[in-house]
């Protein structure tokens, strides 16, 4: 596996944290003739993250909550090497990403599975482009499929499976190769609100089996209080983490737990953080005009 | 937490007889019948004309024979095994040069599709031979290749390739940047990039291509088979036109209309099976 590990030589950061994120900064070239106004200079480029800094430990839960158009998915993407930084550097386990990591697994907000592979097929693409034998595939595919509650939909395609059952298949395609680092980027946000808390149940569940390391990116202040061991609150564009905020409640979580005063007390306090800078992304997007994208 | 509470995840409900694959589902079935039902009479009264035109003296039977008398001739091809010679060598001229279009459109046009600087390079010279007709280049192909099996089987590739090749294009610029995006990260090489996203992601509209592609080299080869040649279907017919044996001929146009249909069928029923992941009319569990 190591030859195919994105490497360069190990960059000297805390040895407990599993991702390291230094001074990620990344800035979007905009295509000739586009331009944007941006604290009244007229610009061809724009900042979307300015100096992040983050340090997330093994087996951490960590949500990612900030305005819309703040970078998070782009942060994301950076952790998942799938596109690189203008500066700065993410790293895993030390060693810099360059290039998607093997042990790295992305789950999106629309689903993306392959709509001309089945359920069982889907799951077993990730082994499928790592070489994993035909039997041990279709018996590792058919346990993460079980997992998820889709025994007897192994030969659905997406398009005759509910959003629900469409993400369920996803997050266990991103499961498959028991990976290290889940990034999942507004993964219920497409999903009515019943479907939405009973998925976060159900990831809980999952999670507290495997304990991996997941950061989640989500716009939702309950889902992001109610799954997390650290909430990060990242500021409006050109963004930065603003707060952490440590997630003191108990586990296993029940979807009650969002009835209790301490939930209360952390939805105030993220809200806290988090007001003024929505408020500048709103001015932000006032500007909008402006960007002839 | 358990899951009962989720109508979604309820397993399909088991039924005792399911349907093979290979038969028409009722539904089809039903509406097959409502539309030749409702279309038969228009052709039953076209047949009518056909035969009492020529027995009644308003047509010259000589050019115009009655159809009774083109299925008896027909009839009588079939029993000698004549006509089966000649369809098979049509077809098999034809399946030839698709065949060979097949092999150099799809992934000439994965690499166009795929790679900006390879589509800028070629375009303007598909564009330029994709609107030279076939039927003009067939003098051309005869002189070139002579008037053997060559330049009939460069007329159905030519007729076909473009077809293919256009539609393998757009099918791979119709990829959904998402799925490449959702591939990259779970590690995906190149190569595996083109066999298992790219390709599979193109596959509706090459075979919509190849559709109008399979058409297109039979009606070319039946159009080279009357210019030159000593065998197929266009030369039954086109030879039997010149000999005003022309319950022959009728009885060679009558074939290719039988041909067409069923091959339109066939590419029609490829079409549906190669893209039923698409299918959303029996949605499961939504």
């Amino acid at each position: 596996m190591s030859a195919s590990v994105a490497t360069t030589p190990p960059v000297n950061r805390a040895a407990t944290s599993r991702i390291a994120i230094s001074d990620v900064r990344k800035t979007f070239q905009l295509k000739p003739g586009q331009s944007v106004t941006l604290d009244g200079k007229v610009s061809d480029r724009i900042p979307v993250l300015s100096g992040v800094d983050l340090d997330i430990r093994q087996g951490e839960f960590v949500t990612i909550v900030g305005p819309s158009g703040s970078g998070k998915s782009v942060l994301l993407d950076i952790i998942a090497g799938l596109t690189q930084p203008t500066g700065g550097f993410a790293a895993i386990d030390g060693r810099k990403v360059v290039r998607p990591h093997p042990e790295t697994a992305y789950v999106f907000q629309q689903y993306a599975l392959f709509p001309w592979r089945t359920a069982l097929q889907n799951i077993e693409y990730p082994l499928e482009v790592r070489g994993v034998g035909r039997a041990e595939r279709r018996e590792r595919a058919q346990h993460f499929l079980n997992l998820f509650g889709l025994r007897g939909f192994e030969d659905r395609y997406p398009s005759q499976l509910s959003g629900g059952m469409q993400q369920r298949v996803a997050i266990a395609r991103a499961l498959a190769t028991d990976p290290q680092v889940l990034l999942m980027d507004e993964p219920f946000a497409a999903l009515d609100a019943q479907t939405r808390d009973i998925l976060q149940s159900e990831l809980l569940r999952i999670w507290e089996q495997i304990k991996t390391t997941v950061v989640f990116v989500t716009h939702s202040i309950d889902e992001a209080i109610f799954l997390a061991d650290r909430i990060v609150v990242m500021t409006a564009r050109p963004a930065r983490v603003k707060e952490s905020i440590e997630v003191d409640l108990p586990r296993p979580r029940d979807i009650e737990i969002r009835n209790g005063a301490a939930f209360n007390a952390y939805r105030a306090r993220v809200w806290d953080a988090l007001r003024e800078e929505v408020r500048k992304a709103q001015r932000d997007w006032a500007l909008a005009s402006a960007y002839n994208a | 937490m358990t899951l009962a509470t989720d109508k979604s995840t309820d397993v399909p409900p088991r039924v005792w007889w399911s349907r093979p694959a290979f038969l028409p589902s009722p539904s089809f079935v039903r509406q097959t019948i409502h539309t030749i039902g409702l279309g038969l009479p228009a052709l039953l009264v076209l047949a009518l004309l056909w035969e009492l035109a020529p027995r009644l003296g308003w047509m010259n039977a000589i050019f115009f024979p009655p159809l009774s008398q083109v299925l008896a001739t027909l009839g009588d091809m079939i029993a000698s095994g004549l006509l089966f010679q000649h369809i098979g060598i049509s077809l098999q001229r034809a399946a030839i040069g698709f065949g060979l279009a097949v092999v150099v459109a799809i992934p000439l046009g994965l690499l166009m599709g795929r790679y900006t600087l390879f589509e800028k390079l070629s375009d303007f010279l598909v564009q330029t031979l994709r609107n030279t007709s076939q039927f003009a280049l067939l003098p051309v192909f005869i002189l070139v290749l002579g008037i053997g099996e060559a330049s009939k089987i460069a007329i159905t590739f030519y007729a076909a390739v473009f077809f293919l090749l256009v539609n393998t294009i757009v099918g791979v610029k119709s990829v959904d940047p998402l799925h490449i995006k959702a591939a990259r990260s779970m590690g995906t090489s190149d190569w595996d990039l083109f066999r298992k996203v790219i390709l599979p992601s193109a596959v509706p509209s090459i075979v919509a291509g190849a559709r109008l592609g399979v058409k297109s080299s039979l009606f070319s080869v039946i159009a080279a088979e009357m210019l030159a040649a000593q065998s197929g279907i266009g030369f039954l017919i086109q030879n039997s036109s010149l000999m005003l044996e022309t319950d022959r001929m009728y009885a060679g146009i009558l074939t290719l209309t039988i041909i067409g249909f069923l091959l339109n069928y066939g590419l029609v029923a490829f079409e549906a099976r190669a893209t039923r992941w698409r299918a959303s009319d029996d949605k499961g569990a939504v």
